[in-house]
């Protein structure tokens, strides 16, 4: 099968590699109809996340139609058409049995390397490294799915393939990160970042009961989704913007009720700070770019909450955390419990509450996916969400 | 003795003595340390099952190669003893093991007896507070002498680690009925640099094959 292929900082190509076969008896082999990439995926190329090989296949969004089970399989069959959440979850263990399916101690292999690395293991993920799980990913034509007994939702709609893809990841993600932000009616939110998480993020916020949202970014196609959601956008790179500024402007001076920070480690900066922290991260002095986590502990209100969907690899330096303290607020954040939203998410779709699929700007072959690595990662076109059809040669 | 504070809803009674020796009159004891030639690991996982099952299934020393890493085959000799094979392609290495200690449901305690492994172990299954399954905890001792290279170049992990990895998979197991695993799945070409890192992370070392062996 073809397969997009990791293979180095910078460098992802596609190969012809083995087709997936059934390892594990609650395995299922999965033809994959539709994949996207993922903003993560970004951080994987660009060298961001330790534990990589070269030959690693990645993508972590994907669907499909089962292909075969495993002997332990009783509640998918070939040809049932199924979304597959990115965190593999094995449902028995104390943190499954908690909900906490992220959390998982069944289903990472290489646990030994991530608890080396952070002390912890959490759950097998597909396509994102060694150290959290090495599981071959979903940017190719079929993919194995461990525990499929547990993770993957059949849908038994006529709805098309785009409109339930972002099942997988980014639309739970988003979702749940607005309820971390333990939103009240009438709340004003803050979302940083406008790519797909912070727009299911804004959705999500405005589904929730908020009040007001405001989003946060600098590329206009982005700003211009969030616009139509219903939120304020803000765009930090216009000369005479500051975010904290804005945000109190907002808000009569007390800062937003909920600040969900949807960029992470990599997060891009205008300022003196951002030059400061890429200088850092250069020397290897600092893992992470936490420039909107400064902020958001910056500008929430006091008592406020603090969601962070954003991925972050390891250490951060100048948080501010006598004013995290100060104020007396909330943190939560963590990789999606992928598990408890998909079913009800996938309703919200079927009644029509909201349609994914608005924020797709490519859809592309599965040979054109690696020019566009490089060009969501330059920005040099306007990528909000790129999706590859794994069987058309080229996409029209 | 006054008692000084009452309420307490969900409190244990201290345990006395449990877990290989974790506690002892409600203090925490640390592991023993390495010392004249012996090293020893101490490890222990909550599992969701009832310590009766998971001493059953320790307890059937034939089935170690499921869940154990490298362990090629173990022949139960005697009521207590056994034979023990571990390997990696041609080279293996073997020894006798009596089981000193037995406790249905509790506690197993053993040693090796002559052979090319000198070791002993015990694992202790403790009921964790208000039934949230088993605190497992295995305390193995080796005396690496002139045994441990030879052992390290067959095992490939750390002996320390081996037990941490083999109590893992025993968890996986039990609790899902597999070892979780992506040895066999597809990947593009590795490179020099690649097959270094792979033996690295220790992903030569085959993963125990759970209850897919009983299956072909």
């Amino acid at each position: 099968m073809k397969a997009l292929c990791w293979m180095g900082s910078g460098k992802v190509e596609i190969q012809t590699v083995n087709d997936p076969k059934i390892l594990n008896p609650h395995d299922a082999i999965i033809k994959i109809t539709r994949t996207a990439i993922c903003g993560s995926d970004l951080h994987l190329f660009d060298g961001f996340i330790p534990t990589m090989e070269a030959g690693d296949i990645l993508g972590h969004e994907f669907m499909g139609i089962v292909e075969e089970v495993g002997k332990s399989v009783d509640n998918l069959k070939r040809g049932d058409r199924v979304v597959v959440p990115f965190t593999i979850a094995c449902g028995r263990c104390e943190f499954c049995q908690k909900k906490i399916w992220s959390a998982c101690d069944n289903t990472n292999p290489n646990a030994h390397l991530m608890e080396a690395a952070y002390g912890y293991s959490g759950s097998g993920l597909f396509g994102y490294s060694h150290m959290m799980g090495g599981y071959a990913g979903g940017q190719a034509q079929y993919v194995r799915v461990p525990f499929s007994n547990v993770g993957p939702l059949k849908i038994e709609n006529d709805l098309p393939d785009e409109k339930i893809l972002f099942l997988s990841d980014i639309f739970p993600t988003g979702y749940m990160a607005a309820e971390n932000a333990q939103i009240q009616d009438g709340d004003t939110v803050a979302v940083w970042g406008c790519g797909p998480v912070g727009q299911f993020a804004i959705a999500s916020a405005f589904m929730l009961g908020a009040g007001r949202v405001i989003a946060i970014d600098r590329l206009p196609e982005r700003l211009e989704l969030a616009r139509s959601l219903g939120a304020i956008i803000v765009d930090y790179s216009e000369q005479d913007v500051s975010v904290l500024t804005a945000l109190k402007d907002l808000t009569g001076g007390i800062g937003p009720d909920a600040c969900i920070d949807a960029v992470g480690l990599e997060a891009h900066s205008t300022t003196l700070q951002g030059i400061y922290d890429v200088v850092k991260t250069t020397l290897m002095l600092e893992t992470d770019r936490p420039i909107v986590l400064r902020q958001a502990i910056q500008s929430v209100r006091k008592g406020g909450t603090l969601s962070i969907p954003g991925v972050y690899g390891g250490l951060l330096d100048k948080v501010p955390f006598g004013a995290a303290f100060g104020k007396g607020i909330t943190m939560k954040m963590g990789q999606t419990n992928m598990h408890n939203y998909m079913k009800p998410l996938l309703e919200r779709i079927e009644k029509g509450h909201i349609d994914p699929s608005y924020i797709i700007s490519h859809r592309i072959s599965l040979d054109e996916a690696p020019e566009m690595y490089k060009v969501w990662r330059d920005k040099k076109q306007s990528v909000t969400k790129i999706v590859i059809d794994p069987w058309i040669e080229k996409a029209a | 003795m006054s008692v000084p504070l009452k309420v307490k809803p969900n409190a244990e009674p201290l345990p006395q003595l449990g877990s290989a020796g974790v506690t002892l009159d409600g203090r925490y004891l640390p592991p023993p340390e390495d010392a004249d030639g012996k090293i020893w690991v101490r490890t222990s996982r909550l599992i969701r099952r009832n310590s009766e099952d998971l001493y059953r299934a320790w307890r059937d020393v034939e089935s170690a190669p499921l869940w154990q890493e490298q362990i090629e085959r173990v022949s139960v000799t005697g009521e207590k003893t056994s034979h023990w094979v571990m390997g990696s392609g041609d080279k293996t290495i073997e020894w006798d093991a009596e089981i000193l200690a037995d406790e249905p449901g509790k506690r197993i305690a053993w040693r090796s007896v002559g052979g090319e492994s000198e070791n002993a172990g015990e694992v202790i299954f403790e009921p964790a507070p208000a039934d949230r399954g088993t605190i497992v905890t295995v305390l193995q001792m080796f005396r690496m002498g002139k045994l441990a290279s030879a052992w390290e170049s067959i095992v490939g992990r750390k002996p320390k680690q081996a037990v941490i990895e083999n109590l893992r998979h025993f968890k996986a197991l039990l609790e899902t009925g597999e070892i979780p695993r992506t040895d066999g799945q597809p990947h593009g070409s590795r490179g020099l640099v690649g097959r270094i890192k792979e033996s690295a992370y220790g992903e030569k070392i085959a993963t125990p094959p759970g209850l897919n062996r009983k299956a072909s």
